[in-house]
């Protein structure tokens, strides 16, 4: 039976603290959310006002349509889904097939490669930024392009396909799968790679759907590669497009935020449907190796 | 030992293959190349070994001092807020408010928010003549600033940013370990008396303090890596006021083409940021027995 107990003043004074702290970070938080919704429906008269606006006088719905139509926002749109989309899904296969070769084959200097891979996970992509172009450049060059792979699709999604941390929780995923299942397989005939395939892969939603989403947000949101690989405004990411808003003379700001928010809706879609697996996926990277 | 057999092996070699390509050549080669770089003073067309030149070069490059000031400030104000705000969020998120769903959902949406629409969005926010925060100051007889545009409040604008977009991961994170601690203790605590902050800063800070330290490390590291709102915001001005290293790396390579200096920058940073990855890597397997 649950003894109702009497709450002393500390605790009532605890809980009131409490409750403010959690307010004014709620407020925080939200508050430069709902300026950013509410410029973008602002006229520029309102914004150049010098009394703050929270609620415009009118929504200006077609600020968002303006701002698609500043500069070639399709094409940004399509830029980023083409290298996304390829990059997420090769990534997964290549990154899940690695884990289930360390979880499950037993081979040579297998302790070695694992140990690499994790090392692997030290290094940040800024330090290779340099290298990595260079080698952009060469690699253009083997294939005829005198620029390098500057450019191209490729050039854009070829860095981001070996992901450490996927193999990583893919292994620490398929260890947990009972070893009779690989015995199964190959007294049904299957070889490593089928059992792979038939058996390892339809059963690892969970995984590749919190990998997916952190890979999927991560590429739609890369910044400094696109910024670098690329040059003009064919081939601009929505990223880098969007800060392209801030260098010109004289900014928009309800344009620039539409656009800002405009920017972020396949986040946001995938964030709200997969809420569950991204959470998942952040909280897999904080068990340790 | 497991024992290994020719048909594994080569099974297993074959299905590693496409992934070891990959990573041996955009994430392995390249950071030895660097490290190569870095010794000479590649310009993207030549390059020829020159020693220690870019080291010894980088002692003295006040610039490079100023970046590395910064980033040092940037990263342990950012790491000591993100620490100890994401735990209070979540400890006292956890004590059954409600709608805490939907707070949890506003909280972590910055974070999944690309720093480049979060930089914009408080590029808005401080602008000094159309900002909403300056306009805010003035109804209320306040006098504005220049913030992003001031040498001494640009840093924190950006570390202010900082710990906007990731406050939310911390508090998740801390949450797991929170939710992790077995409920007896409490009641326990409770039956001995222990009013609600004693079982605050009895039982929940004491017990978190592996998630602390795991925040606390990932944080900093990425605080070291800070490139993009730097780059965006503020270009690393007013007067250097905001470069930091990754920008000093960005702006040596891609604006001065001097890829071997900027190399030895990153050498730097590759050292730093091992170092912050190996410590946490040690002190978590002192703390646990099993290894994975």
């Amino acid at each position: 039976m649950m003894r109702i107990k009497k709450r002393s003043k500390g605790d009532i004074a605890f809980t009131v603290l409490s409750r403010i702290f959690i307010l004014l970070l709620a407020l925080s938080v939200a508050f430069p959310l709902l300026m950013t919704v509410s410029v973008s429906l602002q006229t520029m008269n309102e914004i150049y006002k010098s009394d703050p606006v929270v609620i415009p006088s009118e929504f200006m719905f077609e600020n968002y349509k303006t701002a698609m139509s500043h500069g070639a926002w399709a094409r940004y749109f399509y830029n980023s889904a083409i290298v996304t989309v390829i990059t997420v899904i090769i990534s997964l296969f290549i990154n899940s097939m690695s884990g289930y070769v360390f979880a499950r084959i037993p081979f040579k200097f297998r302790n070695a490669l694992f140990a690499l891979i994790l090392l692997g996970m030290m290094i940040p992509t800024q330090v290779t930024l340099i290298p990595v172009f260079s080698l952009l450049r060469k690699l253009g060059i083997i294939v005829g392009r005198e620029n390098g792979l500057f450019n191209t699709y490729t050039g854009l999604i070829l860095p981001f396909i070996a992901g450490s941390f996927g193999v990583f929780l893919c292994r620490q995923f398929y260890v947990s799968f009972p070893k009779e299942l690989d015995d199964a397989a190959m007294i049904d005939g299957c070889g490593r790679f089928q059992t792979f395939l038939k058996i390892y892969l339809p059963l690892s939603g969970p995984v590749l759907a919190s990998l997916g989403v952190l890979k999927f947000t991560g590429t739609w949101n890369e910044y400094t590669w696109p910024l670098v690989a690329t040059s003009g405004d064919r081939m601009k990411t929505v990223q880098v497009a969007l800060t392209g808003f801030r260098d010109e003379g004289e900014i928009y700001w309800n344009l620039l935020m539409a656009a800002t928010l405009v920017s972020g809706i396949p986040i946001y879609i995938v964030f709200f449907f997969a809420q569950k697996h991204f959470v998942a996926g952040l909280l897999a990277g904080s068990v340790k190796a | 030992m497991q024992k290994t057999n020719k048909k594994d092996n080569w099974t297993a070699y074959l299905m590693l293959t496409p992934f070891f390509v990959f990573f041996l050549l955009f994430v392995i080669y390249p950071a030895f190349q660097n490290l190569f770089f870095s010794f000479t003073n590649y310009n993207l067309d030549t390059a020829s070994w020159i020693g220690v030149k870019n080291f010894a070069r980088l002692f003295e490059d006040t610039t490079f001092h100023k970046a590395f000031k910064n980033t040092c400030v940037y990263a342990c104000v950012s790491v000591f807020a993100l620490t100890f705000l994401g735990f209070l969020a979540a400890a006292l998120l956890n004590k059954g408010i409600r709608g805490v769903k939907w707070l949890r959902l506003l909280l972590i949406f910055p974070y999944a928010t690309s720093m480049a629409a979060v930089s914009m969005i408080w590029l808005m926010m401080y602008d000094p003549n159309n900002g909403f925060i300056n306009k805010a100051l003035n109804f209320i007889s306040l006098r504005g600033r220049d913030w992003l545009f001031d040498p001494s409040l640009a840093l924190g604008c950006l570390i202010f940013v900082n710990i906007w977009k990731n406050i939310g991961y911390c508090m998740l994170i801390y949450l797991a370990g929170i939710n992790s601690i077995p409920e007896e203790l409490y009641e326990a605590a409770t039956v001995d008396g222990a009013g609600e902050a004693t079982r605050l800063f009895k039982i929940t800070l004491p017990m978190v303090k592996p998630v602390a330290f795991f925040v606390l490390v990932t944080t900093m590291v990425d605080a070291f890596k800070t490139f993009e709102q730097v780059q965006i915001m503020t270009r690393g001005d007013p007067m250097n006021a905001t470069t930091t290293i990754v920008h000093q790396i960005y702006v040596s390579g891609f604006n001065d083409f001097k890829m071997g200096y900027a190399s030895s920058m990153s050498v730097v940073l590759l050292l730093i940021v091992m170092l912050l990855t190996y410590v946490n890597f040690r002190l978590n397997r002192a703390g646990e027995s099993e290894v994975g």
